[in-house]
């Protein structure tokens, strides 16, 4: 009688579980994990475990395959996504008309050449007859009106692509709605496209080697208008041969890319998360960024990943900004004392153990215009102290915060560091607010705040990326409000100019005006810290995020 | 059996209902919170002018209400849970199916190793009342109990993966892997102490009973005794007020445990959803919780009624 009970008493429990899952199966819509199915054991207990973590990627190590640790990309549409997360998978498996090779420098891609009209505001472009679809399609020209058309559609949902495209004549009437045509492009033949821009704009090109400028198939879109980029077809160098969400990601050379095959044949991701310092350790994967916390370990020539080891600049720069509209930052007095006030080599060497370097300007290492000396204010307590006795708000400061983005539990070290160097060195306690992401940037775009810690990225490496998109006082983007006349006026001169050594002066003219006139403090460039097996041959990390696997070689 | 049919009948009805009120709450504060998809979406770049575009394209600026009604009415008639406003190429169900799944798989192990663990415990505590071992017992997954996970998790990882090699420090190789049990452990670790506390309880009550005592002088063996007097009346509390309410906590997943170990399940793809405001993938995530909390409640009842004569006979006799 007892163990019958017994039995019941399991078999009800059992009985609620397995209810339980089918609702659950039957609710999500299923959701299989191929690995399940293959086991054969069903006693429920972790303890049963027969496959090991990585046994998926042990066996077959052919040469030819770099393994790497990665995120499900969001979205795989080039004119819409614009999180890094997705670029590193676009730049792969799309391109433009031109590229950006490793020393950035603009190269042919599906254009094999182009010439500037003499005024400078039409290019026209002449396609690589080579140049194909990864299905073998031939890429037309009418396959790039049709990709920038559609990229400023306002049925695509793009927020970049007027950033990119709007230059040309006739873009902004697209993507407004108002038009389906791109007056300023034209198709010549087959192989020939002139477009014309507003005004004759050397970065232009820069813009063409961006996502948003990236070339799909139409055929494909409009075959499956909601599921194409699950299987996209593009004109890059791999193909996204599987993507299993949470899972996997296989990326495969498309050997008759019309720039060569590449010599690399697969690229697998593991997205399954987990310590990637530790598969690295482990052999499961080939590349690993490092954390902070790592560094200083590998950082050590005695330890045994030493030799692996890499650190490349990246073109990013931290800052914190200040609202030039608000008391007291509408005070450039006040805003330079705040900015000498801070000991930034010091917050690098203690708190970030080097890891990252004090910015010496707006500029980052690699952008052109950016150069090594020193052009920001240094820490200088006193001077900080006497500037702000001088401002209009000695000794009447009203109250300050600083905002920054984070989930509301910690403050970071580095904000930490800052604001006591605001306290001990100007006697101000300055207040911290964090707000997660989306309230962060709400907040910021209606100058809801006095002061914030940011960081930008660079798109392209030229210096309209940064000073003109954030400076200029007509921007949309110039979320510190600053207006200065004369400031605009060089921003405007130099879109134009076609003398490139005359347009970067223009541009450090401005970075020096704007580090003076402290609308920014400056604080760190960034670096990219990571380890490479040495049997993987031809990796960089290149400073934006640009296609890296084309000429790797894994001879393991 | 007739009156069991209706008593499902009846307590399913409410959950339209349910569905709707829970809907609606979410549908409205998700919308009424600052920030919005678009905006967080589009990171660095910052145009109000380009957001109000595409919020047009996606609908997002019509008044609430509006967007409601139109989301009850693609639900309903096409089961359609709408656009995850990052994930934009998949439909919901693709996107967070994989991920409830690798939930309720981790959940269920948790589950298990809880009770597994609790009830034995419980009925040892209880029957050694009075000796050190019945506190010794409970101070022990007390004291597992009051380690918040934030702390437990990095030191389980610490000791068995960074120092001892024994298991990975995190990831998610499928439920048949040394990756699921740090995660099982976690989990089930600050339950235990419930569950055998309340184990205790109930069978320190029935420890006292009449039918016990006369069956101890019916010269049944202890064995006997255990499961079928007291087992079976000191489960039902048990089974009533923990497993309900765990059953639910399965599916919701576990935050900081997925976050902490990378596993992919719906407790760190949530907590995702809402800081990148995927207003539609944060309202199907509620409505299937709420659906599958409905589900288990029905499902703890009904199984009360197979387990407890009592209840059984009571139902028979109305």
């Amino acid at each position: 009688m007892s163990s019958k009970l017994t039995l019941g008493i399991v078999g009800v429990a059992a009985a609620l579980i397995i209810g339980l899952a089918v609702i659950l199966v039957v609710v999500a819509g299923g959701g299989g994990d191929k690995k399940d199915t293959s086991a054969t054991t069903g006693s429920g207990t972790p303890a049963a475990s027969a496959t090991k973590a990585g046994a998926d990627f042990g066996g077959k190590a052919a040469s030819g395959e770099l393994r790497l640790r990665g995120e499900d990309p969001l979205f795989l549409d080039p004119a819409v996504a614009q999180d890094a997360g997705s670029a590193v998978y676009i730049v792969e498996i799309f391109s433009g008309l031109v590229r950006l090779d490793k020393d950035l420098k603009i190269q042919p891609d599906v254009a094999e050449s182009w010439d500037a009209s003499a005024d400078g505001k039409t290019l026209t472009f002449h396609l690589n007859k080579k140049a194909t679809f990864q299905d073998g399609r031939p890429v037309t020209t009418d396959d790039i009106k049709y990709s920038f058309e559609r990229a400023l559609s306002p049925d695509t949902g793009s927020v970049t692509s007027e950033n990119f495209l709007g230059d040309i004549v006739g873009a902004k009437e697209v993507s407004r709605g108002r038009s389906k045509v791109i007056s300023g492009l034209k198709v010549i033949d087959d192989s020939t496209l002139s477009i014309t821009l507003d005004a004759a704009k050397p970065y232009f090109l820069y813009k063409l080697a961006y996502p948003t400028a990236f070339i799909v198939d139409r055929r494909q879109i409009e075959a499956n208008p909601k599921r194409w980029t699950q299987k996209p077809n593009g004109t890059g160098p791999y193909k996204l041969k599987e993507w299993k969400l949470g899972e996997k990601i296989t990326l495969e050379a498309y050997d008759n890319h019309h720039l060569g095959a590449p010599k690399l044949k697969t690229v697998r991701y593991d997205l399954t998360g987990g310590s990637s310092l530790v598969a690295y350790e482990d052999g499961d994967i080939d590349i690993t960024g490092i954390g902070l916390d790592d560094l200083d370990r590998i950082q050590d020539p005695a330890d045994k990943l030493h030799k692996e080891y890499t650190q490349t600049p990246r073109q990013s720069i931290d800052y914190l900004g200040f609202n030039t509209n608000v008391p007291p930052f509408d005070d450039p007095l006040v805003r330079q004392a705040f900015a000498l006030a801070v000991d930034r080599k010091k917050i690098a060497e203690v708190v970030l153990k080097g890891a990252i370097p004090v910015a010496t300007g707006i500029l980052a290492p690699g952008v052109p215009g950016y150069s090594a000396d020193d052009k920001t204010y240094p820490f200088d307590p006193q001077k900080a102290k006497d500037l702000l006795a001088q401002s209009k708000y000695a000794g009447k400061l009203p109250e300050i915060t600083l905002a920054e983005s984070g989930a509301g539990a910690t403050v970071g070290p580095t904000t930490e560091a800052i604001v006591q160097f605001w306290k001990d060195n100007l006697g101000v306690d300055v207040k911290i607010q964090q707000a997660e992401s989306g309230t962060f940037f709400q907040d910021i775009d209606n100058g809801r705040y006095q002061m914030f810690h940011l960081g930008w990225i660079m798109d392209y490496p030229d210096p309209e990326d940064v000073l003109d998109i954030l400076f200029y006082s007509k921007s949309k983007q110039n979320n510190t409000r600053y207006n200065n006349p004369a400031i605009d006026a060089k921003l405007e001169a130099a879109r134009t100019e076609a003398d490139t050594e005359k347009r970067l002066t223009i541009y450090q003219d401005v970075e020096k005006q704007l580090i003076k006139d402290a609308v920014w403090v400056p604080m760190f460039f960034d670096t990219t810290h990571a380890l490479v097996k040495p049997y993987v041959k031809g990796f960089e990390f290149p400073p934006v995020i640009i296609e890296r696997f084309r000429d790797v070689e894994v001879t393991r | 059996m007739d009156g069991l049919a209706g008593y499902i009948l009846r307590r399913l009805l409410f959950l339209p209902l349910t569905l709707l009120v829970v809907s609606f709450a979410t549908f409205y504060i998700t919308r009424w919170g600052p920030g919005d998809p678009v905006s967080v979406y589009s990171g660095q770049y910052r145009d109000e002018e380009a957001f109000a575009r595409v919020r047009h394209r996606y609908g997002l600026d019509k008044p609430v209400i509006e967007q409601y009604g139109i989301y009850v009415q693609r639900l309903v008639l096409h089961g359609d849970f709408g656009v995850s406003f990052r994930f934009r190429d998949r439909s919901i169900p693709d996107v967070i199916g994989p991920k409830i799944w690798v939930s309720a798989r981790l959940g269920v192990y948790a589950f298990i190793l809880t009770f597994l663990i609790g009830i034995p415990a419980g009925v040892f505590a209880a029957v050694k009342q009075g000796s050190w071992l019945d506190p010794f017992v409970i101070s022990v997954f007390l004291f597992f109990q009051s380690i918040p996970v934030l702390v437990m998790v990095p030191v389980l990882v610490l000791v068995f993966a960074a120092k001892l090699h024994w298991l990975p420090p995190g990831g998610f190789d499928g439920v048949f892997s040394t990756s699921m049990i740090l995660p099982t452990v976690a989990l089930s670790l600050p339950g235990i102490a419930g569950v055998a506390r309340l184990a205790r309880a109930t069978t320190l009550g029935t420890l006292n009973e009449d039918f016990v005592r006369t069956a101890r002088a019916k010269g049944l063996d202890e064995m006997t005794i255990m499961t079928r007097h007291i087992a079976r009346n000191s489960l039902v509390p048990v089974m009533t007020t923990v497993i309900g309410l765990s059953l639910v906590g399965l599916i919701e997943g576990a935050l900081f445990t997925e976050t902490l170990l990378g596993i992919p399940g719906i407790g760190r793809f949530m907590f995702e959803s809402v800081n990148g405001r995927d207003y539609n993938v944060i309202l199907a995530v509620v409505l299937m919780g709420t659906t599958a909390f409905v589900f288990a409640n029905l499902l703890v009842d009904l199984a009360l009624i197979v387990i407890d004569p009592r209840v059984r006979a009571g139902r028979g006799a109305r």
